[in-house]
């Protein structure tokens, strides 16, 4: 490969912040028309180098950057803009308040007619049929803030591939499918095909090893900052990638133990639960068992963890070991002992420019107070103690804040806040959303242990591996409905998936 | 990847705390300017005295808008509700009524100010700089029905007792000053080292991922207006108490370096966020740089060029700096 013939080729890029060295001294390079995988665990780079290219982050010097075989200027969205990259960046980078018509036409402009004015209905008919390619119809004359995180997902992809002044050399997304289900990741990686068939590189970031094997004809690992081997995927086994990225063998997790669970009391009970999508919905939860919610995009599944905490409006009702929590009210959900790790972590969850420490005690700010002064020291003692348990890196800095951590390992932080608070009830909603596969494998042991310990454990999630892995049993929601439950042996990915896209005439839910 | 290139070493910059203290450092580069300048006007102690009890106004007032800017919200109505508590306060006393009625009904229609504008923020949904730019005009115009659009001006001899309570003085200083650094204390106890602090802080950071927590925004909302409509309120009898006149538009003077103050201070000592010690840095770097130019012969409308040009540059070096560390 030589940087004559190829899309993109980047020579020594280090990125220093503060005393941490973020990517160091890497160089990689992608021909045309190749789709490149860029792994590695939470925190080695990997969204670091694609803000490089994308010029939000200014490099140290010594890089040097060309695209198509011209040198690019870094420092200057613009400039790599009008050099024919086209991002999508691990949190969208899109405008909230703004509908989708308007997000799209950011930075390239709309269409205007013979007097200068924005033709609007030449504007959503485009804007539709961009989405439409990648099989979404969304009202696209809606704030973006209000689309579930999927359809932001599209809108940020139906983005970076429309027409611009300039060709796309190259599209580079940055786990563009943490946010999708099975079926919309697949639509993905056919529009992905599509993309480099005719001729535009792709370097796309992802935590799902099965996507690399399925989408990618190379793949680049980084290891803390460092390049360790760009390789051809045909040949290598999803265990060698494995080594490759950890830099040891994975201990195999199998769930024996948690089949062999017992099973405690009733604690947590939804009867006639309904919401925006859910209806009718019931559903009990024991002492110390693991209940997975499974369902595609509209199903309800992307509901029920937000109804049960009193996120929102609901029927129906719901207790916790026998008493009501009312809609509406998560403090006194808490005070019950729930928790929620929701989804969507920057906007449901993070205090983005505020401390790891104040993220994760603003459950509970009083615990480390005595004389009516919040004891600072004790309560970074007691964080330390979560951020390593989690394994959040860089370890044990209790004030960073949110945003100096990488995407993973605001997620961890996110996970510790509410595990720290030992709940009756944890509600887990796509839990280990952006995590890599070693911390993933840790988070499933941590939710074991919640439920050896007693709790009751609900976990939402698109990741079907996971509901098996972590699983007691599995509820499947259809049309808002839990239209089925799958128990013991009948837990697999494939009849999870055979089920959420299945026939509304199985067995009912008990 | 043939040749093989030294990586840099982190660059390690000797870091004097210039981000979080420089306008500390300013304050102390006036001074020293100003001791050079007119060493016989600005060095004496009636100096510090005109600048501590000129501030101690302006300092109460800003003091109270830093809980709803944490809060993320925008209170335009400080100046107004001084200037109603101002009227209202020289209304009933030239009525008749005691010290205590006058200036505990001040506080109180303080604080059903902040429960009002909460009431229109937090339930009418309504963003909080037009709600409460809104409020602040029905309070100029309430203001004007207290007074009937003229002055109350309460005589020297006639109200010698209210006087004190601002005028009297201690340690050659006058109370206003302790009053302005008591509440001073007590909010910063409050942001810093209570939970009140973090939940107004959250909110203001993420009203969203703070409910979903477990912190009652509607609730912390309101306090932070509460809190703010009080000491406004409190300004307004101390403005009284120093000045013994009151009209429609005491207070017009008091929103601008308010808001400066607050967010100047916010670049200081907690870059990022609105903070106590701050807005008090904040408070006396202006101060000292107004009154160092009027006793050197600068025209008064100095005052206003000094505190714009002194905002925008700070905002604009903090925001510059924000983007280097990113
Ligand atoms: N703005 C910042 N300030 C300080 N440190 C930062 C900043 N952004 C990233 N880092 C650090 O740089 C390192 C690399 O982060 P990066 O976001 O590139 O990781 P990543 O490989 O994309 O991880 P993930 O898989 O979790 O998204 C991390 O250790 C992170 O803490
Ligand atoms: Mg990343």
């Amino acid at each position: 490969m030589t940087s004559a013939t190829s899309a993109l080729s980047v020579r020594n890029a280090t990125k220093i912040f503060g005393a941490q060295v973020a990517l160091d001294n890497v160089s990689i390079d992608v021909a045309a028309g190749e789709v490149r995988a860029l792994v590695g665990q939470n925190g080695c780079g990997k969204s670091t180098l694609i803000k490089i290219l994308a010029g939000f982050h200014e490099p140290e010097p010594g890089i040097e950057v060309l695209v198509g075989g011209e040198s690019l200027a870094l420092g200057d969205p613009i400039a790599s803009e009008a050099a024919g990259l086209r991002f999508v960046h691990q949190d969208l980078g899109l405008v909230g308040n703004l509908d989708t018509v308007d997000n799209l036409a950011l930075g390239q402009g709309y269409i205007t007619n013979a007097t200068k004015t924005i033709s609007w209905r030449k504007e959503r008919a485009k804007a539709r049929e961009a989405l439409a390619a990648l099989g979404y119809e969304i009202n696209v004359s809606m704030p973006v803030a209000g689309l579930q995180m999927s359809e932001r997902t599209a809108v940020a992809i139906a983005r970076a591939m429309s027409e611009r002044g300039t060709p796309p050399k190259m599209l580079i997304l940055d786990e563009p499918t943490a946010n999708l289900p099975g079926p919309e990741a697949q639509r993905l990686y056919q529009l992905v095909r599509r993309v480099a068939d005719s001729g535009v590189a792709v370097l796309f970031v992802s935590h799902h090893f099965d996507e690399v094997f399925e989408m990618a004809e190379s793949v680049t690992v980084l290891r803390d900052g460092k390049l360790i081997e760009t390789r051809a995927v045909a040949g290598l086994t999803e265990d060698e990638l494995i080594e490759l990225v950890v830099g040891r063998k994975l201990e195999e997790h199998d769930k024996g133990e948690a089949a062999d669970r017992e099973h405690g009391t009733q604690v947590l009970q939804l009867s006639g639960v309904g919401g925006r999508n859910v209806s009718g919905m019931d559903l009990t939860v024991h002492r110390g068992e693991v209940v997975g919610v499974a369902g595609i995009t509209g199903s309800g599944r992307e509901e029920v963890a937000a109804l049960v905490f009193g996120g929102h409006e609901r029927s129906g009702e719901i207790t916790v070991d026998g008493k009501t929590l009312p809609q509406n009210r998560p403090d006194i959900s808490i005070d019950r002992g729930v928790a929620l790790v929701p989804a969507e972590r920057h906007a449901n969850a993070s205090l983005l420019d505020q401390t790891l420490r104040e993220n994760i005690t603003l459950v509970d700010p009083g615990r480390h107070m005595s004389l009516g002064i919040l004891r600072r020291n004790p309560e970074k003692a007691d964080v330390r103690v979560w951020l390593d348990r989690l394994s959040v890196k860089p370890s044990g800095q209790t004030e960073y804040n949110m945003n100096q951590l990488s995407g993973g390992n605001q997620q961890k932080v996110i996970l510790a806040r509410w595990l720290r608070q030992e709940p009756t009830v944890l509600v887990l909603d796509e839990p280990t959303q952006g995590v890599d596969v070693g911390a993933k494998a840790d988070i499933h042991t941590l939710v074991d242990e919640a439920a050896a310990q007693g709790a009751a454990v609900l976990v939402c999630s698109t990741d079907h591996e996971e509901l098996v892995r972590v699983c007691d049993r599995v509820v499947i929601m259809r049309r808002g409905k839990a239209a089925e439950i799958l128990r013991g042996d009948k837990i697999t990915a494939e009849n999870i998936t055979a089920a959420t896209i299945g026939r509304d005439t199985a067995e009912p839910a008990a | 990847m043939s040749e093989i290139q030294e990586v840099a070493a982190p660059r390690r910059r000797i870091n004097f705390g210039f981000d979080k203290y420089s306008g500390i450092y300013v304050w102390a580069l006036l001074v020293l300017v100003f001791a050079l300048w007119i060493p016989d006007l600005f060095l004496q102690t009636s100096t510090v005295k005109q600048v501590l009890t000129f501030q101690a106004i302006s300092a109460i007032v800003a003091l109270g808008l830093i809980l709803p800017v944490a809060a993320g919200a925008f209170d335009l109505t400080i100046a107004g509700t001084l200037t109603v508590s101002v009227c209202f306060t020289a209304w009933a006393l030239t009525n008749g009524y005691g010290i205590v009625v006058a200036a505990g009904g001040s506080i109180l229609i303080g604080i059903i100010i902040g429960l009002a504008n909460s009431l229109v923020v937090v339930k009418l949904k309504v963003n909080s700089f037009i709600g409460t730019l809104g409020m602040s005009s029905i309070l100029i115009a309430i203001a004007y029905m207290i007074t009937d659009s003229s002055q109350i001006v309460l005589s020297t001899s006639g109200y010698a007792p209210f006087f004190e309570f601002a005028r009297t003085e201690l340690f050659g200083l006058p109370l206003s000053v302790y009053y302005a650094a008591l509440i001073a204390l007590v909010f910063w106890w409050i942001l810093e080292y209570t939970p009140g602090g973090r939940y107004l802080y959250a909110v203001g950071g993420n009203p969203v991922a703070s409910r979903l927590a477990g912190v009652r925004v509607g609730r912390v909302t309101m306090i932070a207006f509460i809190a703010s409509g009080a000491s406004s309120a409190f300004a307004g009898i101390v403005y009284l108490a120093t000045i013994g006149t009151a009209t429609p538009d005491s207070g017009s003077g008091y929103l601008l370096p308010a808001f400066s103050a607050v967010f100047l201070g916010a670049t200081q000592i907690r870059p990022g966020r609105v903070n106590v010690l701050g807005t008090l840095v904040a408070i006396f770097l202006l101060a000292t740089g107004v009154t160092g130019l009027q006793l050197a012969g600068a025209p008064s409308y100095v005052t206003q060029l000094f505190n714009g040009a002194a905002l925008i540059v700070a905002v604009a070096l903090a925001a510059r700096t924000a983007r280097r560390q990113a």
